[in-house]
């Protein structure tokens, strides 16, 4: 950075009026990105990347939906708010037109359920046009909590009847309910995972980097051979042997541990790095030489110095940890009923069944696809953003 | 030469050493699920009417040789595994495991390799178009295609593409031979018949490994192209396909040969997961099998070691043929 050439104090001289010029404007911008601080950098540069916004957008729309799942969801998740009249029953969209004239207030058809003659005696649901059931918001439903509060409000509902904007399964359980609910298990099973491995990495790779030489070398060595086992298959053999006893809230937090340990060696492999490099750089060597201690460097120097490459790394491994969340549950190892995950929403719709008579058991498929897409991206546009010598390339 | 030989015996060893301490985890694991061997058999065999005890099951340790300490039992089998290529029986089934594997394992090994050709194969020469073209269309409808290709369930893939079959030919491509050729001997016939289905679990298992792949290639490309030397190269006068082949692919190229194993790795972890959508008969479907239905350690841990093993000694082939192609390997003996 240069002086600033006209000061404005200790100068003698006749008094200058300063005077705000595009170049001072330009300066004080600047100024405010040397100064600016390793976030503020970063969200800086990915405000510049389109894509990445839009996919933070849909993330961030994904994820309210997620946390606020009990409350936009019109009925319970589980068999408890099936409805038992309407199995595998086709979506239903609110219209605000049919042949019986317009209404201001959406409504649906509602349905009737008959067997006769004419069905070969099997139930078959038929819609019937002349009955309407009215969509209505903030209706009471089903009980919730949210932290130590109970509610029961819920965005919308029908007057009478139910309203399943996704159908419902074989059950007549509400998939759009259920969606919204798996990906609030998708995401707190990915967080707790991610979490795990966090602290996981950080002690073994932040042992590697910080003593390395032997160490260092042992712990490489084995975390490599760590990361040639193919992780799925080894943990189908663990999950196996979870006992049947096991209650979903158990299942939960195992599947959640397991798919921390999927994830460490990659993270411990970045800490470990970027310990390595900082550690010898000037400012440590210039605390250290001023008289600080091991610990006030690592907390005050070296931890600042990579939290937001982490926190970028952590986001980078998210979609791969709700991967091998559906990877598991799909394969029926993993989360079971009442539970219900984005994997347990895809096995659903393995059967041949299912793709020629329900095809919309596949809501949630285009559901899990956005929101790994989105985090993949959004994991993209963190790397770049992180990257300081990101701008200069291309 | 010299060189080359002790970066050769060095990686070996390192090899070993990996397969060594894989061998210990899974041991281990497989030694914290609950229930040894023995118990679990007597329990099977107490549901077939026979009434055990525990001394039953006492006997039955003893002559598994479950009582003798941990070590002991990790050297024996290691020592079996490494000097003779015995698994031992499985637990419940009471086979010997390199039968019961036997050619299945080397069928899934095949088609796991024939994806990862495949994925390399689509994903090079578009990933080097996709790196040096300016086209910001091009360049993000690829990353778009690859990243799908990541997020889209590879078991809606084979489910699509069994639905199409079924309705089209009325066979749904199930399995990797079809009724007639099961139980047959290897036969040319049956070659040609396992080759007419097996491309399905090809292209499935590859579909995703090429996502990666061509990440991979791209952003490789992409750092190489940057570099002075081919800006250097440029200048001289060198272009197009030339100057792409001779300068920058041929630098990215080390780190894709060093990134083979991962991939493998990785279709290793989607192989149960197509091979239970297509029912197909080979070690990843029996590796379910094994671990779900009957808790069978002995074989589950041998599937694991065996996935394993594979995947390090591709990771020592394309070690030594990095050595092989780029001198500087060869200098950094523990490197890497």
């Amino acid at each position: 950075m240069t002086m600033e050439p006209e000061g404005t104090h200790g100068t003698t001289g006749p008094h200058v009026e300063v005077v705000e010029t595009e170049d001072a404007v330009e300066r004080r911008a600047r100024e405010a990105y040397f100064t600016a601080s390793q976030r503020q950098l970063i969200w800086a540069r990915f405000k510049r990347n389109r894509s990445a916004m839009v996919a933070a957008t849909v993330l961030v729309v994904l994820i309210l939906m997620g946390v606020f799942a009990p409350f936009l969801s019109p009925y319970n998740p589980t068999v408890a708010g099936r409805d038992k009249d309407y199995t595998n029953g086709a979506p239903q969209i609110p219209m605000f037109c049919d042949q019986n004239g317009c209404s201001a207030r959406p409504f649906i058809h509602g349905v009737t359920r008959e067997r006769s003659i004419e069905t070969n005696f099997r139930w078959v649901t038929k819609v019937d046009p002349d009955k309407r059931a009215y969509v209505e918001f903030f209706v009471e439903g089903w009980e919730y909590n949210l932290g130590p509060f109970t509610f029961d409000t819920h965005l919308f509902g029908v007057d009478e009847g139910y309203v399943h904007l996704f159908g419902t399964d074989d059950a007549g359980k509400d998939i759009f309910s259920r969606t919204l609910h798996a990906i609030y298990t998708s995401l707190a099973v990915g967080t707790l995972g991610v979490l795990i491995s966090f602290v996981l990495a950080l002690v073994i790779g932040g042992v590697s980097g910080y003593f390395g030489g032997v160490t260092d070398g042992v712990i490489q060595m084995v975390t490599d051979a760590i990361r040639t086992i193919p992780i799925i298959p080894l943990f189908m053999a663990v999950a196996a042997f979870i006992p049947d006893t096991w209650s979903s809230e158990t299942r939960f937090f195992f599947i959640s541990i397991i798919i921390g340990f999927i994830n460490w060696p990659t993270l411990a492999r970045r800490v470990r790095t970027h310990l390595l490099v900082e550690r010898n750089q000037e400012y440590v060597l210039a605390a250290q030489l001023q008289g600080a201690g091991a610990g006030h460097i690592i907390r005050k120097h070296l931890l600042p110095s990579f939290t937001s490459y982490i926190i970028v790394d952590l986001v980078i491994s998210f979609p791969y940890i709700v991967l091998s969340e559906t990877a598991l549950s799909f394969i029926g190892l993993g989360l079971k009923d009442p539970v219900n995950s984005l994997g347990v929403m895809l096995q659903n719709t393995t059967s041949a069944d299912v793709l020629l008579n329900y095809q919309w058991y596949f809501i949630p498929v285009l559901f899990f696809i956005a929101l790994v897409m989105a985090f993949v991206y959004v994991g993209d546009g963190l790397r770049d953003a992180a990257d300081p010598y990101g701008g200069s390339r291309k | 030469m010299f060189q080359f030989l002790q970066f050769a015996l060095v990686r070996a060893s390192m090899a070993i050493f990996t397969l060594l301490t894989v061998s210990l985890i899974v041991f281990t694991l497989m030694e914290l699920v609950p229930g040894t061997c023995a118990e679990r058999y007597l329990a099977f065999k107490n549901t077939q009417g026979s009434g055990i005890s525990i001394e039953d099951i006492e006997a039955e340790e003893r002559r598994l040789g479950l009582d003798r300490p941990f070590l002991v039992r990790w050297t024996s089998w290691v020592g079996n595994v490494f000097l003779r290529g015995e698994f031992g029986d499985s637990c419940i089934l009471r086979v010997n495991i390199n039968q019961l594997l036997g050619d299945k394992f080397a069928i899934s090994a095949a088609i796991c390799f024939a994806s990862l050709i495949l994925a390399y194969l689509i994903a090079i020469p578009v990933g080097i178009i996709a790196a040096s073209s300016k086209s910001e269309w091009l360049n993000g409808s690829l990353r778009f295609v690859s990243y799908l290709g990541l997020a889209m369930p590879n078991f809606l893939l084979a489910l699509m593409i069994m639905l199409i079959f079924t309705v089209l030919y009325g066979d749904s491509m199930t399995g990797l031979f079809s009724n007639a050729y099961r139980d047959a001997p290897w036969s040319w016939d049956k070659v040609v018949d396992f080759l007419s289905r097996a491309w399905l679990p090809v292209f499935i298992l590859g579909w995703s490994a090429t996502a990666f792949a061509l990440q991979t290639v791209r952003a490789l490309m992409l750092d190489e192209n940057g570099k002075l030397y081919v800006t250097a190269a440029r200048a001289r006068g060198l272009y197009g396909r030339r100057l792409l082949w001779r300068y920058p692919a041929r630098h990215a190229l080390g780190p894709i040969i060093n990134s083979l194993g991962f991939d493998l790795n990785r279709i290793f972890n989607e192989l149960p997961i197509v091979a239970l959508i297509l029912t197909l008969t080979e070690a990843g479907s029996l590796l379910l099998e094994a671990l779900a239905r009957s808790n069978d350690q002995q074989l589950a841990g041998a599937i694991i070691f065996l996935l394993t093993a594979t995947i390090v000694a591709l990771n020592f082939v394309t070690d030594i043929a990095l050595a092989l192609i780029d001198p500087r390997v060869r200098k950094s003996v523990v490197g890497g």
